[in-house]
């Protein structure tokens, strides 16, 4: 043992000695892929992709980021946000670090919105990539949100943000709170009148008019009051417009000019428009033609599109009709980018679409009844920003809501609507919005869940809907409610419902909220033809066996819920996975992940002069100039300490702008920059390139927002804005008086990885970072790799387990990169994200330390035993994994079985083991299926209490039901009882529908005990990671940081951190490596430019700021009794420098001097 | 039921059966060390002395109506690493409140410590005591025992226990391992002596006292105690909140302060090595005296005196455990305990907590409750 202390502490005297050494490095970017939608899945993977140094194109066909979790306040099970929880936290400057809802940046990340893929060619590694963009009609860089435009724009339509509960107008924000918030024109209603062009401040607004006198239409009627009434509309809203009498009169103007548009009637006399049509299209193949009619048919119109046409209008007319109609060609036509580009993979995370109840039979009157609403609009109506500003109000009469009934599987587990599936998440997100109307109402609201399983199989949920039970008195009813009416006029709902005696009741209720299941997202089959991905039997996107991101198309890999609806945990698992294969791929092209490092360019060193501050104020054209006394600010910020100079230049978001800024900053002696302008946010990157061509470290440079004081909409005293501009610049010069940059730390880090435990999970974990090139140490205590799978015969779905073990295994024990260490355990380990070193004991060799950078633990969980239900009092009776082994085995001989029952979650889903296991439900529907499959008379009870079923396992338990096998739902305090007698199984339970107490004589009782932890506690403590109340590892954050410790550098999946599947495991594991990967890829990395640091001469050791530490970034050195500062896991929040009494634990760019300074700056003005 | 036993007082008087009693600990309670309050020679100062002799114990007086520091300190500094060595240390109350706070600040370890408590029935200021005690300083701690437990009352010639004393409701040791009781107990006869620890329990047994009844008497004593220092705090609450209700009242509250900084040298839970009033951080410009002074066309000199106690309260008012030594510390009579405790009252109410209570209750601001403060997280929109 002392060999391996003296190395250790060897180890970290390195450690110490690398990490004084501060290099900035900055990584190439090395191949690059493409993301399709930016919902959090799409994040997920760009981000992933962007991390590992790939250049990312992330695109999505909305007009704003966050897909549906946009409209999302509150997920459970935690009810409250943490995306930003994603954000990088290794090389975390290279990205915003804000609010991920509001926006996101990251200088490998190309985002597109409004953008679609039209096409990809090519093969994996190198495709071919078609992007259409919609036009950008207000200038995101621009537009500073001031809302004037929306202000004076005379449309009103439903707004999609709010679910249709509030209107909006034509120009609009798609989502209210980003950064920067630009707004969009929507072009499907816009009537472009013009008037936000007029009006905005800062010349945003573009529609582009000089551009549609370019745009030639050809007019072609034989009527004259056609062509001449066409001419002026067309001609006034900008257009160049010819007009033909006839046929023969158009095709000779075609072949003097080319036209962009011709309006074709169908009916003239010389040659009818068909004909004209077929000629114009030998002509000139690109004009584009709709066609004129007042008699045709619809045949007549879908003949004319065969051949060419865009589209049709009947005669008459009028303008209202028409010139939209034109505008919206001419804006596809005219202004659609296209792009192209070559990426090595691509990521589909395309989301989901929802379930419309008004389609189908429309029992609950979706659509009809207004108090009848989705979830989704459940959540706007009760979001702070929805339309009641969070109260629970009736959308019908806007009275206050006193009861709400939650319907679930609106659209899912019907065969009907051809669903067949459950939607997975229905069930938390109605519990979620239950618990939050009774916190809204403080309990007042009665809430209510019709629900047919109530499927918690993740982790925490049972004790999530628990709580929701218990502590906040939401009522669960079992029942399918088969019908709701309106009760009287005043809008009131009557549900009619038939309970578990078979009793017709029926409840009032101000409010329903269905459960609207999932479908496949609008133009699923178009992408899927495009990008060669199949799709299953109800259109969602078919994934290979035993993978939860891969599809039929190489290198075409899929994230999120667009292969099956999943909560944000999966969600970021499966897209980490998702990358991580996308990785790989590219990374088996040659593409390879970035490891060359380049030198970042040398800043000048102003630590020894004194701040001279150059002050640079945008006017924005005069607006700003107007609305406050600028000679008056300028005269103020000029006598402020530390100001050397202040210029005012126009529009610094422009080229021109900014040149003169960079040239003002050139010629200067000034050692700070304070930018006053508009929206700091998009500053970030422009200020790190002024940083490179001017020498001034960007760290010394500041922006801050001196437009906001002067929305009109705000203030209208030239006094008061000034006062605020003031206000706000001098905070500024306070600020960036005081920063005195020191260069990030680079962090060595040993490029090899650890993960201790060799079943799927582990050997998935080891084989993605080998893959990728970086060596492996594998650590099994067993003598053979495999674990729990060497165990599994059969899966529900079909794909044999036995044969992916022995590919795993041999691809492990072959592979160049892995060693793997057999019947050894870990002993003790040491160290922190980047450098560990972990002492392993060898049962034949004795001990070894191996250094890493990284470390996975996968160290599975086991099935659980029992002392119920009379387990072990007969051979009859056993649990599921028994029964699988003893059919494979053939002790069990399905043809001599009459009777077999099955006793779901025992033991399981109540205290103290009161969480799902997940995959039990599963495992019984697997053996039922088989053993009926055997011999169809065995009779099979299945004794239930939800069947989890989740996603397209429903479809099994629909095949179940109709092969004859019997499911009885049994209730916690109702449990079956076992008796046996002369080993005779007999299993007595109440059965609900009759009501009385039924008895079966059993040939076998199977059990599903559940999956208990497998001594985590023992590693965790080695680790200095977490483990939750269950014995599983705790992970960083359920949702975001689902394989994450909290400790950096250290991850988990499979079992050992909560139940789940083969391809859930493996799923899981590609995360841990992807995770692992993004500290592996550099030989150093560099730590943020604001991180904590100690001053150890102040430190009185009371730890406060290693408790208050949400990173556990922090950790007291013994040997040294001091509090130390991993700078790789610090995130610069402050926590600690706030909760520490004499700053002794200070925040670099945050010192409290420099703060003192801010805030005497801002009471300057106060007092 | 905790183990009891008794002390006896018989003639030889409070202050010499004190003494005996530990003597007989320091003999045969398995410890090396004794912490106790000792009045020195010629003044009659009372102080807490490290003895290791038995026959240096002569001058131990607990009982003395003073303490001129908060003897936790004291603690923090025997055991904040290892003492190699054994050390029972003799605490008034509102001691081993603070004591329980610095070791969960890290600033003291409760390893090697046997924690005696004694019931407290207040202390004088510093000044007062002196004049108090006059030349006979045991028999000054006699009359002031015989006075208290009797009813008559603790005020004698204009001079009367401390505020904080007055307003302190934990007169009685609970979270000693070992408590000595006075308070409903026939003190002519015997003191209580009860083991609330499985620590105190073995030192107890080794001891070998008499065994005595903890008497139904003193639960009603403690009450009354209680209650009628509880309202003479609730009072000093309200007046406090008035006199410091907005910032003119609590300027004018605070303006005697000089920023000698003695209430924070004299705070036992004020913990850190070096404040920060005394660092870089309140080192200002010269120039930026004048731009105060310009913006206001005057501005009090020392500055930052008001900030210095607010930044006081907003360190420690959720570990002051109300001993009332920064009051007893300040030269020139602000009632800094009085602020200290009312705020620290709200502070420690508002995080459910209370300073001194349990070493297993966390501090507040070393734990996140998700649900905590709904009103303030989770309302936003």
């Amino acid at each position: 043992m002392e060999y391996f202390d003296i190395r250790i502490s060897l180890g970290l005297q390195e450690v110490a000695t690398l990490s004084n050494t501060r290099v900035i490095t900055m990584r190439k970017k090395i191949g690059s892929a493409l993301v399709v939608g930016a919902g959090i899945s799409g994040i997920r993977s760009a981000l992933d992709l962007a991390e590992l140094g790939y250049q990312v194109q992330l695109i999505d066909r909305a007009p704003h980021l966050g897909g549906t979790l946009s409209q999302l306040d509150y997920q459970f099970p935690t009810d409250h946000c943490g995306m930003c929880k994603m954000l990088p936290l290794v090389e975390r400057d290279s990205s915003s670090q804000y609010c991920l809802r509001k926006g996101l940046f990251h200088e490998n990340i190309e985002i597109m919105l409004s953008t679609e893929l039209v096409a990809l060619e090519g093969e994996p590694g190198k495709f071919q990539a078609t992007l259409r963009q919609k036009p950008a009609i207000v200038d995101p860089e621009r537009c500073t949100g001031c809302g004037e435009c929306s202000g004076v724009c005379p449309v009103e339509v439903a707004d999609e943000f709010n679910a249709g509960l509030t209107k909006r107008k034509a120009i609009y924000l798609p989502v209210p709170h980003n950064i920067p918030n630009s707004y969009t024109v929507d072009l499907a209603t816009c009537t472009l009148c013009g008037e936000c062009e007029k009006i905005c401040p800062t010349g945003a607004i573009d529609f582009r008019w000089e551009a549609r006198k370019e745009f030639r239409i050809l007019v072609v009627d034989d009527e004259l009051i056609v062509r001449d009434s066409l001419k002026d509309w067309l001609t006034e809203d900008g257009f160049q417009v010819d007009a033909a009498e006839s046929g023969p009169d158009a095709l000779e103007k075609l072949t003097k000019q080319s036209y962009h548009l011709m309006l074709l009637d169908i009916k003239m006399p010389d040659m009818d428009g068909i004909e004209v049509l077929k000629r114009a299209k030998e002509m000139r193949p690109d004009v584009a033609v709709v066609m004129m009619t007042a008699y045709a048919t619809v045949e007549t119109a879908v003949e004319a599109m065969k051949i060419g046409a865009l589209d049709y209008v009947l005669k008459p007319f009028d303008p209202d009709t028409l010139v939209p109609l034109v505008l919206k060609l001419y804006e596809t036509v005219e202004r659609s980018g296209e792009r192209e580009m070559e990426v090595g993979a691509v990521v589909l995370a395309a989301g989901f679409g929802s379930y419309d109840p008004a389609t189908g039979n429309n029992t609950y009157g979706y659509g009809e009844y207004p108090n009848v609403v989705t979830s989704i609009e459940f959540e706007r109506l009760i979001s702070g920003t929805g339309p009641n500003e969070g109260r629970l109000l009736r959308p019908s009469d806007g009275k206050e809501i006193g009861k709400v009934a939650w319907l679930q599987c609106v659209g899912s587990r019907d065969i009907q609507a051809n669903a067949d599936y459950c939607s997975s998440v229905c069930c938390m997100f109605s519990i979620k919005e239950a618990l939050l109307a009774k916190e809204r109402t403080d309990g007042q609201v009665d809430a209510a869940i019709f629900y047919m399983d109530m499927r918690t199989f993740g982790k925490n949920f049972q004790r999530y809907r628990e709580k929701a039970e218990k502590e906040y008195n939401v009522r669960f009813q079992r029942s399918r409610v088969h019908s709701v009416e309106p009760e009287g006029a005043n809008g009131n709902l009557r549900i009619s419902y038939t309970d578990l005696d078979g009793a017709g009741r029926e409840e009032i209720v101000d409010l329903v909220v269905l459960a609207a299941g999932q479908r496949p997202p609008a133009g699923t089959e178009p992408l899927a033809e495009m990008t060669g991905v199949e799709l299953n039997s109800w259109g969602f996107c078919q994934l290979q066996p035993f993978s939860l991101s891969r599809t039929a198309q190489e290198g075409v890999f899929v994230g999120g819920s667009f292969s099956g609806l999943r909560d944000i945990s999966e969600s970021v698992i499966q897209a980490n996975s998702a990358s991580l294969q996308a990785s790989r791929l590219i990374h088996s092209k040659g593409g390879g992940l970035a490891e060359a490092t380049e030198q970042s360019p040398e800043f000048r060193d102003v630590s020894r002069e004194l701040p001279r501050t150059m002050v640079a104020l945008c006017t924005c054209g005069d607006t700003l100039a107007q609305a406050a006394n600028f000679d008056g600010v300028e005269t103020a910020v000029s006598a402020l300490d530390s100001v050397t100079q202040v210029h005012r230049l126009e529009r610094i978001c422009t080229q021109e702008g900014w040149s003169q800024l960079e040239e003002a900053l050139h010629s200067s002696e000034a050692n700070r920059l304070l930018i006053g302008a508009c929206l700091p946010y998009v500053y970030t990157k422009k200020l790190r390139e002024l940083g490179k061509t001017t020498g001034l470290n960007p760290a010394l440079m500041e922006v801050v927002d001196i437009c906001t004081p002067a929305f009109p909409n705000r203030n209208s005293n030239p006094e008061q804005v000034s006062r605020e501009i003031r206000t706000t610049v001098a905070m500024g010069v306070g600020k960036v008086k005081g920063m005195e940059p020191t260069p990030p730390a680079a962090i060595p880090v040993i490029q090899e990885a650890l993960v201790v435990g060799g079943g799927i999970g582990g050997m998935s974990a080891a084989l993605a970072i080998a893959d990728h090139g970086f060596g492996v140490n594998l650590v099994e205590k067993e003598d053979e790799l495999g674990g729990n799978l060497r165990a599994l015969h059969r899966t529900l779905e079909g794909a044999p387990p036995q044969e992916l073990l022995e590919q795993t295994v041999s691809r492990v024990e072959k592979h160049p990169n892995i060693k793997v260490y057999k019947k050894s355990e870990v002993l003790q380990s040491l160290g922190s994200a980047g450098h560990f070193l972990t002492t392993i004991e060898r049962e034949d060799e004795g001990g070894v330390t191996l250094e890493h950078g990284v470390a996975v633990l996968a160290t599975g969980g086991k099935e659980a035993t029992t002392e119920s239900y009379g387990y072990g009092q007969s051979e009859a009776i056993l649990t599921q994994h028994q029964l699988e082994d003893k059919l494979h085995g053939d002790s069990v001989n399905p043809a001599e079985l009459r009777v077999v029952t099955m006793i779901q979650c025992v033991d399981s889903r109540e205290e103290p083991r009161n969480y799902c296991s997940r995959i039990c439900c599963g495992s019984a529907l697997k053996n039922a299926l088989y053993l009926k499959d055997q011999n169809p008379d065995i009779d099979i009870y299945v004794l239930y209490r939800d069947i989890m079923a989740y996603g397209f396992l429903e479809n099994y338990y629909t095949q179940a039901r109709q092969k004859g096998i019997i499911f009885i739902q049994y209730s916690v305090d109702d449990k079956p009882r076992v008796e046996v007698e002369n080993g005779q199984v007999t299993v007595g339970v109440t059965d609900p529908i009759l009501g009385k107490e039924v008895t079966i004589p059993s040939d076998l009782l199977v059990l599903s005990t559940g999956i208990v932890a497998n001594g985590q506690d023992k590693l965790a403590q080695i680790f200095e990671v977490e483990v939750d109340q269950d014995g599983f590892y705790q992970e960083a954050e359920y949702k975001w940081r689902p394989v994450d410790f909290l400790k950096e550098g250290i991850f988990t999946c499979g079992i050992a951190h909560s139940p789940r599947s083969i391809s859930e495991t493996i799923a899981m594991a590609e995360a841990t490596a992807q995770r692992a990967l993004r500290i592996l890829t550099s030989d150093r990395l560099t730590a943020g430019a604001i991180v904590a640091e100690v001053r150890h001469s102040l430190c009185c050791l009371c730890e406060k700021c290693i408790s208050a530490c949400p990173y556990g970034a922090r950790w007291r050195d013994e040997l040294e009794e001091k509090v130390m500062v991993n700078e790789l896991g610090c995130q610069g929040c402050g926590s600690c420098a706030a909760v520490c009494p004499n700053s002794a634990s200070v925040l670099s760019g945050y010192r409290d001097q420099q703060m003192f300074s801010v805030i005497d700056a801002a009471l300057e003005e106060m007092f | 039921m905790a183990k009891t036993a008794k002390i006896e007082v018989k003639e030889q008087g409070l202050v010499d059966s004190m003494q005996g009693f530990f003597r007989t600990l320091l003999e045969k309670g398995d410890i090396n060390a004794l912490l106790v309050p000792q009045r020195l020679p010629r003044k009659n100062a009372v102080m807490p002395t490290l003895v290791t002799d038995p026959e240096k114990i002569n001058g131990a007086d607990p009982l003395a109506p003073v303490f001129p520091i908060n003897a936790a300190k004291v603690v923090s500094k025997l055991t904040r690493k290892p003492l190699h060595g054994k050390v029972a240390v003799v605490l008034r109350p509102c001691e081993i409140r603070a004591f329980v706070e610095l070791v969960k600040l890290k600033q003291a370890r409760t390893e090697e410590v046997v924690i005696v408590g004694l019931d407290c029935l207040g202390a004088y200021g510093n000044v007062d005591y002196l004049r108090f005690a006059g030349e006979d300083g045991n028999g000054s701690t006699q009359k002031f025992f015989q006075n208290a437990l009797s009813g008559k009352g603790t005020a004698w010639e204009g001079i009367d226990i401390s505020p904080a004393c007055k307003a302190c409701d934990h007169p009685i040791p609970e979270n000693a391992d070992l408590l000595i009781g006075l308070l409903g107990v026939d003190t002519n006869d015997h003191l209580l002596l009860k083991a609330n620890t499985a620590k105190g329990e073995a030192i107890l047994d080794n001891l070998k006292l008499p065994a005595a009844k903890e008497s139904e008497g003193r639960k009603k004593a403690v009450d009354a105690l209680v209650a009628a220092r509880s309202a003479y705090r609730d009072q000093m609450f309200e007046e406090t909140s008035e006199a410091t209700a907005d910032i003119e009242k609590l300027t004018s509250y605070l303006s005697e302060c000089i920023n000698c900084y003695n209430c924070r040298v004299a705070c036992p839970v004020c913990y850190c090595k070096e404040c920060v009033f005394v660092t870089d951080v309140f080192d200002h410009e010269p120039s930026q005296y004048l731009q105060w002074a310009k913006r206001k066309g005057a501005v009090k000199m020392p500055t930052d005196t008001v900030f210095y106690h607010i930044t006081r309260l907003a360190h420690m008012s959720t570990a002051c455990i109300g001993c009332g030594q920064c009051s007893n510390a300040c030269p020139n009579n602000i009632p800094v305990m009085e602020i200290f405790r009312t705020i620290a009252h709200y502070t420690q109410k508002a995080f459910d907590y209370e300073a001194g209570l349990s070493l297993d209750d966390e501090p507040p601001l070393s734990v996140f409750r998700e649900d905590e403060f709904q009103e303030v997280v989770a309302k936003m929109h």
